[in-house]
């Protein structure tokens, strides 16, 4: 049977967050803000409902005098994406 | 990109796998490193294969020039860390195998001048004794040691990171470090110099183009 798909996940700038997380030990804010054009403003909003979710981390800390923030994916999220992914892709697959 | 917009199964595939794209293609080293030892190497190799062409010798060991050029790769180092937004998983493997191999090279440097002295002074010795030359020269053997050491990392680093030019610069060490082994000393130090040339000076060429580019199409598309 078709699982839902992660409701989390299941939003575009989200799952565009999640998908360079997951290629990588860890991200500026700003490196994510490149990738996905989207404004600081919206992507604040989402990292945090993802950071809400257990699904990354996200540290805060100073460099160079300016503020700068972290982003990582947990093992949890790690989990909750591949599980994504599965079903997506089971999805697809029954669906063709 | 909007925050809410929900997708088709589909676009979500599309959106993972251009995302993932993107992130591989953020990874760019300056390839300043690799110009610079493979400059210093080269210059070492040459500048010592005069010293034995033309019968001279320079008031310092131009090899010393390997410690000196420590200084400014730590502040490179320093400096592309700073600079890097984003951390791969490879990242720390890098460090430690280029750390590892930077070990090994002073190790090695340090076995070989060890045998180097107590095999002067036994070959005096024989001398003296036999009065015949001694036809086996350790120095001739100490070139394959260094390419073979080489050709390690630089082949490692070019599979992981898929980067062909540094994978056939650690093959082409490989391939003079067995040529080494049946040439004298000055075909050593030219396979040596043609070594670093090959695989760390052209590569880190290529890499800091490739990282121009890269930071040309950037401040482009941020305009």
């Amino acid at each position: 049977m078709f699982k839902e798909l992660d409701p989390i996940l299941h939003s575009q700038l989200r799952l565009a967050v999640m998908s360079l997380l997951i290629s990588v030990k860890e991200a500026e804010f700003t490196f994510l803000k490149e990738k996905t054009n989207a404004t600081a403003g919206n992507l604040s909003v989402q990292i945090q409902k993802l950071k809400e979710a257990g699904y990354i981390e996200i540290i805060k800390q100073f460099k160079d005098n300016y503020p700068q923030t972290i982003c990582k994916i947990t093992s949890f999220g790690v989990n909750a994406f591949e599980e994504y992914v599965k079903n997506l892709q089971s999805y697809l697959t029954n669906h063709k | 990109m909007e925050q809410e917009k929900k997708l088709t199964e589909q676009e979500s595939l599309h959106l993972i796998t251009m995302m993932i794209n993107k992130a591989k293609e953020s990874y760019h080293d300056t390839g300043i490193g690799a110009i610079m030892w493979g400059a210093v190497i080269a210059i070492c190799s040459l500048v010592r294969l005069s010293e034995v062409q033309f019968d001279y010798k320079l008031p310092f060991d131009i090899y010393l020039l390997t410690l000196v050029a420590i200084i400014p790769q730590i502040f490179i180092s320093i400096k592309e860390k700073k600079e890097r937004k984003v951390k791969s998983y490879d990242d720390a493997y890098m460090d430690y195998l280029w750390l590892g191999f930077g070990i090994s090279i002073f190790l090695l440097i340090h076995i070989s001048n060890n045998i180097f002295g107590e095999w002067g002074s036994w070959a005096n010795e024989y001398r003296n004794i036999t009065g015949k030359p001694v036809i086996f020269r350790f120095s001739e053997y100490v070139a394959p040691l260094f390419l073979m050491l080489y050709g390690m990392p630089t082949f490692v680093t070019g599979a992981a990171c898929k980067f062909k030019p540094m994978l056939w610069g650690g093959i082409f060490c490989w391939i003079c470090c067995i040529i080494a082994i049946y040439t004298s000393i000055k075909i050593d130090l030219l396979l040596t110099a043609a070594s670093a040339i090959l695989a760390w000076l052209v590569p880190g060429i290529i890499m800091e183009k490739e990282y121009r580019s890269y930071k040309k199409e950037q401040a482009q598309l941020n305009v």
